[in-house]
């Protein structure tokens, strides 16, 4: 048993498969007791990563460290790893309680020690009195908390989720964020979870680490990179971003397709620049007024989403649509909005962010 | 009109069935009644069951079924533990070649029986070619072996004839197993070699099953293998065709044939129980 929560950390990453280059040069750091989310789309190398962190695959080069030890080439046995897979995984031949025993059993434990763990393990996920039954006889919520209480009995030093939730429905998936990511912090153990979801990522992670084409492109705290995201694929991938490219003029402006526009930050002059604005910082109508910089757009398409409403803007005389959110609390008296309204767009400048950008490889 | 459609579609249906269906009841289920029906009706044309009796009362004959079972259950076991090695590696490492060992599987079940065990001979015999090897050409040995009509050469040959129906029945279920199930394993702290014999056999158990009942119901009706290469064995299906052909007693003939029938229907009646027992 270790009581003080180990580290992990990946320098100069690299795997290859063939002709792809599946993770480049990749550095990550994972403080003890913190969860670091690999977050990007499918082909990024967040799950060539996580098999390597496994032992599932060996890096062509650099180095994997758990606590102080080097566990580049040490078989996955031999890593003190606990890992919740999307398919959970579940020994179907084997009861929840033989399930749940597996890791203690490999590593020696006595017959009333697995007891007890399993037990205890049970407690915490819910799921007492399930000990006899086997995973066919269980919904996917309680499959997947047999799968975690698995993974954690063994006390491991590094916790590994592969997009352990992508397989429940919604409802069931946002309060499994909640209870893993509890007993993630309770337990203090030191967690990478691979993920395509940015709301999974979000409201799981200490850390998010964006990844594409097999690089980390931007690692922060969620809030951090949502607020200051650094380049529009970044903007784009966590949470949704309205995007204008242009030149930076002389005086320090961005000139676009939709207008030329204030920038929050300085520019330097005569490059290409990429200003990214949220939904949420979008302002319409009449309190747009004094924020607009001259835009103006008509409604093309409004969609109601329960705590808010989304609107489509095209902006007058351009082909530039932007997404606009807007709270839907009457207390805001705010003016409801028609399809067709041609109303002022606006957006406090502060709130926009200079990003780099769009990869034009993509 | 659905009422039509379903009734024209029920009757096309069985239109399909009907050729095979009929071929099947002329070719084989009627001869097999008839075989057995045999068996059941004594010189004066009465129901008997007496020649079950003094059969199955008879030391020689119990000792012939029990050769023929442990025979067969060598193979089978012989079999099985062949295939398995060869199973895992066309499903797990084979890759792009597995095409190939699939045909290489199966290409021998495409000549016929005879000639297979006429390769046994032709290499085993006396003056055959490993003889020939082994005295002539490496002079290893002064005399040639005996191979032929030993009972070691007898079981290798219905091995070899075997092994593909327990490597195909295996490598089908392998196939099934989630290799995440074999990784979530060895991350809980199992060996290869643990994780193995922890998840991937327990998983495949249906797969051995199968093929080892197959594997087991050919080997027990195997006949020219025994027949050309010998052995010294005594089995049902020998016994068989000696009552056919020399001693022309038919009757004793069915009835053994109805006890090895018997056997085949327990062997598929167990197989079924098995795979319903997993299914579960």
């Amino acid at each position: 048993m270790n009581d003080t929560p180990s580290n992990l950390s990946l320098t100069t990453i690299r795997k290859r498969f063939g002709d792809l280059l599946a993770v480049d040069n990749l550095d990550l750091q994972v403080e003890p007791g913190s969860l670091v989310s690999l977050l990007g789309p499918s082909g990024c190398g967040k799950t060539t990563t996580l098999r390597m962190v496994a032992g599932f695959e060996t890096p062509d080069s650099g180095e994997i460290r758990i606590g102080n030890d080097d566990v580049t080439h040490l078989p996955p046995n031999k890593r003190g790893l606990g890992m919740v897979f999307q398919s959970y995984s579940l020994f179907p031949h084997r009861t929840v309680a033989e399930n749940v025993a597996f890791g203690l059993r490999m590593l020696g434990a006595s017959k009333q020690t697995q007891l007890d763990e399993v037990r205890r393990m049970l407690d915490m996920v819910h799921l007492q009195g399930r000990e006899e039954m086997f995973p066919s006889q269980l919904s996917g919520g309680q499959q997947q908390r047999v799968a975690l209480a698995r993974a954690l009995v063994v006390n491991p030093r590094v916790l590994l989720l592969d997009e352990p939730l992508g397989a429940l429905d919604k409802a069931l998936r946002e309060s499994m964020q909640f209870e893993i990511r509890e007993m993630q912090q309770r337990l203090e153990i030191t967690t990478l979870l691979v993920t395509h979801d940015q709301e999974e990522a979000m409201s799981m992670s200490d850390q998010i680490a964006v990844m594409q084409g097999g690089k980390i492109l931007q690692l922060g705290a969620p809030n951090h990179i949502y607020d200051h995201p650094e380049t529009a694929f970044v903007a784009t991938f966590l949470g949704t971003s309205n995007l204008f490219d242009g030149d930076v003029t002389p005086d320090g402006m961005l000139k676009t397709e939709a207008g030329t526009l204030t920038l929050p930050t300085k520019a330097t002059p005569g490059t290409r620049a990429t200003l990214s604005v949220r939904p949420e910082r979008i302002v319409l109508g009449e309190a747009a007024g004094p924020l607009s910089q001259g835009l103006m757009g008509r409604i093309v398409a409004a969609s109601f989403r329960g705590s808010y409403a989304a609107y489509r803007i095209a902006l007058d005389g351009t082909d530039v649509e932007l997404t606009a959110y807007r709270q839907a609390d009457a207390s805001l008296g705010q003016t409801s909005l028609v399809l067709g309204d041609r109303v002022p767009v606006g957006w406090p400048v502060e709130h926009g962010v200079v990003v780099a950008p769009q990869d034009t490889r993509n | 009109m659905s009422k039509t459609a379903q009734i024209s579609e029920r009757t096309r249906r069985a239109l399909l069935l009907a050729p095979a269906l009929i071929f099947l009841a002329v070719f084989f289920v009627m001869p097999l009644v008839d075989n057995s029906a045999r068996s059941f009706i004594g010189e004066d044309g009465s129901f008997t069951l007496a020649r079950y009796t003094a059969f199955l009362t008879d030391s020689f004959y119990l000792g012939v079924i029990l050769e023929t079972v442990v025979l067969s259950a060598a193979v089978t076991v012989i079999s099985v533990v062949i295939a398995y090695p060869v199973a895992y590696v066309l499903v797990r490492k084979a890759g792009r070649f597995s095409g190939l060992i699939i045909f290489l599987l199966i290409a021998p079940l495409l000549t016929s029986i005879i000639m297979r065990t006429f390769g046994w001979q032709v290499l085993f015999a006396r003056r055959g070619l490993i003889n020939q090897w082994l005295v002539t050409d490496l002079g290893l040995l002064d005399t040639p072996l005996r191979w032929l009509n030993t009972p070691g050469l007898a079981i290798a040959a219905l091995v070899h004839v075997l092994v593909p129906f327990a490597v195909l029945s295996i490598a089908s279920v392998l196939q099934g197993v989630d290799r995440r199930l074999e990784e979530g394993a060895l991350v809980l702290g199992a060996s290869r070699f643990r994780t193995f014999f922890e998840v991937t056999l327990p998983l495949t158990l249906d797969g051995i099953g199968t093929g080892a009942i197959l594997v087991f119901m050919i080997a027990n009706g195997s006949f020219v293998t025994l027949v050309l290469l010998g052995g010294g064995f005594q089995t049902l299906p020998l016994l068989i065709y000696q009552q056919f052909n020399t001693t022309r007693d038919f009757a004793l003939a069915s009835t053994m044939s109805t006890i090895l029938l018997v056997i085949a229907l327990a062997c598929l009646w167990l197989q079924l129980r098995l795979v319903r027992r997993q299914g579960a």
